[in-house]
Order: C-alpha cells, then structure tokens, then sequence
C-alpha cells in the first residue's frame, strides 16, 4: 500500500514535468500550426539560465524566476527574426526550427561542455506522511505546473488577448480583417510557449541533471503527446501530456527501462495512426 | 527564395525551344573528378573519399523520398543502421562476409524495414499528414538508437568493433583505392539507376505528387502506394550504402541508426539542392571537406557553422546551391511552377 502511493506520486510528479514541458509545445502547435522543433533547446536554455544564476551567487529561486522571462524573450525575438518567415509551410518550418534548435543546443554544448548542470532544490528536504516521505520539491513542482495550466487556461480562454489567440487559430483572414494584428499575436503566442519550456527547464534542472542533447528527448516526448492528445485545443496536448507521462513513468516499474521508453512511443505512433484527431478533437478551447 | 531570372527562364523555355542542359554537363564532371581523385590524392585522402561516396548513396535514398516525392523521412538513418548492423552480425556470428551474400543482405535489411515502417505510417484507410510520417520517421529513428545502445548483444554504446573485411571471390576488400573504385562503380550503377526511375513515367508521377499530391490523386493514381513503393526502395539504397559502410570502417555504433546521422542526410541534401540527384551527391560532398577540414581546427564551433548555413539555406536558397547554376525551369522540369502557398491557407499541419 505505502509502496503504492510512493510509486503514485513518482508517477504524478514525472506526469507534471512531461505536462509542463509539453504545455509550451503544444500551445505553439496548435495555435500557430507549426511544430517548434527547438522547443527542446528552449527548455535546456531555461535549465542553464538557472545555472547561471546559481553560479554568479544568485539564490536559486531568483534563476527560476528569471528563466522563463529571459527564454521568453528570446522567443519573442527569434519569432520577430527567423521563426515568421517559416509559417508558409509545416515542414519548412520543421527544418528551420530544427536547425534554431541546433545551433542554441551547440552554443550551449560550448559553454558547458559535456557536463551535466544540475542547481540544488531551492526548498529541500522531504514532507513526511506518516511513515512515507515525499520530496518537497516534487510536490512544487505538482503544484506549479497546476498553477500554470490554470494560468494558461484562463489566460485563452477569458482574457481578450485569448480571444485574439482564438479567431486567429480559427480563421486567420477574418481577424485580419476585424483589425486583430495576427503577427503580432503569434510572435506572442511563440514567446508564451518558449517561456513555458523556459520555466520547465528551470524547475526541473534540481530533478534531471541536464545536458546538451537532452533537448532531443523532450522534443520526441512531446511531439507525441501533443499528437495523442489531438492538436487545436488546449486540452489536447494537456491530456496526451498527462497520458505520456504517466506511461513512461509507470512502465519503467514492470519492465526494463530502455524497453519502456521505446514502447511507449511505438504505442503512441500506432494509436495516431487509428486515430490521427487524437484524444481530444476539435478546435478551441 | 524565388529568383527573377529562374522565372524568366521558366516562361521562355516553351518558346525558345532547345536550352543548353547544365545538369548532364555537371554529372559528367562530378563524374570525371570523381574517377580521377585516387590517382592525385594520398592514401589517408582516399580512404575519406571512399567515405564520402557511401554517404553520397545514402544521400540519394533521402533525396529520391524527400527530394522527389515529398516525403519528410526524418529517420532515413533507421534504414542505413539497421543494414549496418544487419551485416555486421552476419560477419561477426556467422563468418559470412563474401559480397555476393552481405551486400543483397544489407539491400534486403533496408528494403524490409522501409517496407514494413513505410506501409504502416503511408498505408491505410486514412491518409497520414505530412507531419505525422516525419514524426513517425523521427520516433522510428530515436527507438532505434536507443534500442541499439541498451542492448549488449549490439555491443550497446560501443558497437560491434573490427568487423573483417568484405570478399569478393578470394580477395579481402580493404580500404584504399579498389575499394574506392568499387564504391564509385556501385554508386553510378545507382545513380543511373535512379536516373532513369525519375525521368520515367513513374518519375513523372512522384514529382507531380511533390508539386500537388490532391491533383494527382484526381487523375487516378494510388498516391499512396506509390509512397509506399520509393520509400521501401530508397530504404534499399541506404541498406546498401549502410552496409558497405560497416564493411569500409570496420565498425558499426549507434549512431549510425540514430537521429544524428537522419539529421545529416537532410543537411546533405538541402544544401545541396533537393530534387535533382547530381544535387544530393554535391552537398554531401561539400558538407563532408568542409567538415573534414574544419573539424581539425574549429571542432567546437563547427556545428554551430553547420546549423547556421541551413538555416541561411531554408532562408535564401530552400532549392540549394544547386539553383545557383540550374535554371528552375531545368530542375523540375517544365510543368510549371508551384502556386506559392499561402501563410494562412494550411490546416494544422494535416496537410
């Protein structure tokens, strides 16, 4: 029973960070119609930032909280530059973002060196329960990316700037022509979901310890979550997130885990293939 | 992106009738070079050269899926690995290593896989998006890779080291300038190979599906099926460049299966100009000396170089350097150009 609940809340943590790694991802996609292929980067650049601040002396929490900020920003200006330009077709931008991808993780690589960057929990220890004991920083963690989703949801779905979002996503021209500046919501929504990654990198880099290449692996991860949740809403990419997460956290328990992370996606590729809409259909909220 | 004087030459073709063919022009020099090299280059040169000619092969197998069909195969790799892997077992376990026997082997290797991924991300009752098959291709790549890592009796991280070398007859083929000759002859017979399939009817009807798969599904065709056919059959093409790579370097590891090696061959072929073949051939060429040469003195940054000029590529030149001396009009043939497509016009990637 005890066992039970620590593998629970194993599971629920690690479900969290695939969500909110994923949240960025999918609301790029499926609002703006593009895969961001450096959305992995964006998360290890989040990840160093807090590094960073940790080694200039700064408290970790501040690194945190700097992150997404900074990675947001970055967003923003790489969207105003290079991003826009690949919004003529998915796979040009596919490519285009690939090699932003590759050329941040490479910088990086170059600034760290094959090392793994790691920063200590800003709020350490364990929060006991009885006789189990469940890290404290996992619990943020829980509670963050709950907070964010909320942040997100409401974010789209009651403020104007969410309805722009919206009648750009359902029809371009139309709000256009309803004065709605559809450049300028999507270089927003593409440094909201940067942002994201940003946060999750600096929220997780205690957990993981990361490295250059790792960006590759949330980049697949959530490619396919956000496919098996169905693409053009925001509950989509939430509940393939959930789905992903709680499977490639859960099978490592029963099998091997090399096994499990590959099964876990061969699972998730056959079921888009029976049903490509995914989990949720249908656009909007 | 789109040139003026590429457009002038696309509305004058019809009427001036006969233009000067730059494309032959070049595959007879690439060609002539490429015969000439081993006589002028040192020992240690023509073993990269012999290198950079299997990764021509597996260059080509990118290019005839993405370059002339349409494509987006993000895991080429998975076929050109496998195969590697496929004959590195048959010598390591079972003492096979006679051409006659490894090279059908490795064919073989590819062309199922490619089948068997292939049918199931094309095939079926609903057609699959463009971006589903490259993410399928991308997943079916990083499962590879991390299958092949986690699995002793692959070697894992390692590989499987100091393969023997491959027999023809009673004669071991080891690195140097026969095996280089060996590679060219087994490259051009592809080539032509390949050649003669794209400027077919068939080719015809893979390049109509590039430019507009719905119209072409209109006139009849099975689009899907004939997917199914060149992705299995470039699958066979990296399964060979994939095994006579395990045979010239005398070892496989996991990052032949994986993401970075799929990645590559991309870069090779962008750079290089989709969609003609000599294109593919050029920009691996390019890509490898200037990497061979760089990587010395530059290792670190050179990545970043490398990601920057794809970038400038998609940007500047998405036809490669290639367009730089081939008129549009000569690379796609004259059946018009392409309707621009619109920003807002896509739906979400289920194109």
């Amino acid at each position: 029973m005890e066992n039970l609940l620590v593998a629970l809340f194993e599971i629920l943590s690690f479900g969290a960070i695939v969500v909110l790694v994923v949240l960025g991802l999918g609301i790029i996609a499926s609002m703006m119609g593009i895969f961001n292929f450096a959305q992995g980067e964006f998360v290890l650049l989040g990840a160093y930032v807090t590094y960073l601040a940790y080694t200039a002396g700064l408290p970790v929490w501040l690194g945190m909280v700097a992150a997404p900020f900074v990675v947001g920003a970055l967003g923003f200006v790489l969207e105003r530059l290079i991003v826009r330009r690949f919004y003529a077709a998915p796979i040009v931008a596919m490519l285009g973002t690939y090699a932003l991808g590759l050329i941040i993780r490479e910088i990086v690589r170059g600034l760290i060196g094959g090392l793994y960057i790691s920063v200590p929990e800003p709020v350490g220890g364990s929060v006991a329960l009885g006789a189990m004991h469940f890290s404290t920083w996992r619990l943020v963690i829980i509670v963050i990316t709950a907070l964010v989703m909320v942040a997100s949801y409401l974010l789209l779905s009651r403020t104007s700037f969410g309805l722009r979002v919206r009648a750009s996503l359902e029809n371009p021209a139309l709000a256009r022509a309803s004065g709605i500046s559809t450049n300028a919501i999507y270089g927003a929504t593409f440094a909201f979901g940067a942002a994201l990654a940003g946060l999750a990198g600096a929220l997780i880099v205690p957990v993981f310890s990361l490295f250059a290449d790792l960006g590759l692996r949330f980049l697949i991860q959530g490619f396919v979550a956000v496919m098996v949740g169905g693409i053009g809403s925001f509950a989509g990419p939430v509940a393939g997130a959930a789905v992903i997460g709680t499977l490639s956290a859960a099978l490592p328990w029963v099998i091997q885990p090399v096994v499990a992370d590959v099964l876990v996606f061969v699972l998730a590729i056959i079921f888009i293939k029976f049903r490509p809409q995914g989990l949720v259909s249908g656009k909007g909220i | 992106m789109t040139d003026t004087s590429s457009t002038a030459a696309q509305f004058t073709a019809p009427r001036t009738g006969r233009r000067l063919k730059v494309l032959p022009i070049i595959e007879v020099v690439v060609l002539a070079i490429g015969l000439l090299l081993p006589l002028v280059l040192q020992d240690y040169l023509t073993v990269f050269g012999t290198r950079v000619l299997i990764l021509c092969l597996f260059a080509l197998s990118f290019d005839l899926v993405w370059g002339y069909s349409g494509i987006m195969s993000f895991g080429q790799a998975v076929f050109f690995g496998s195969a590697g892997y496929g004959v590195a077992l048959l010598a390591r376990d079972l003492n096979v290593t006679s051409m006659l026997l490894v090279l059908p082997a490795g064919v073989l290797i590819g062309f199922s896989i490619a089948l068997l991924i292939g049918g199931f991300l094309l095939l079926g009752r609903n057609p699959s998006s463009v971006i589903f098959v490259s993410l399928g291709t991308l997943t079916g790549s990083y499962a590879f890779d991390r299958l092949a890592r986690g699995w002793y009796y692959l070697g894992g991280q390692n590989g499987i080291p100091s393969i023997p070398p491959m027999q023809i007859g009673g004669y071991d083929l080891t690195e140097g300038p026969v095996f280089y000759y060996f590679v060219l002859a087994i490259l051009l017979l592809v080539y032509l190979g390949c050649r003669f399939l794209t400027k077919s009817q068939f080719g015809l009807a893979l390049a109509g599906l590039r430019e507009n798969e719905q119209r072409i599904a209109f006139f009849g065709y099975q689009v899907q099926h004939i997917k199914a056919i060149i992705f299995s059959l470039a699958g066979a093409i990296a399964g060979l460049a994939g095994s006579l790579y395990a045979f010239h370097e005398g070892f496989v590891w996991p990052n032949m299966l994986g993401v970075v090696m799929s990645t590559q061959v991309v870069l090779y072929v962008l750079f290089g100009g989709s969609g003609t073949l000599i294109g593919a051939v050029i920009g691996t060429v390019v890509i490898e000396i200037v990497s061979f040469w760089l990587s010395n003195s530059y290792q670190d940054i050179w990545p970043i170089i490398l990601g920057c000029l794809m970038l400038l590529v998609i940007l500047f030149r998405p036809a490669g350097l290639i367009s730089l001396i081939v008129s549009h009009s000569e690379r796609i043939g004259n059946f018009g150009r392409p309707p621009k497509p619109h920003r807002k016009e896509r739906d979400h990637g289920s194109a």
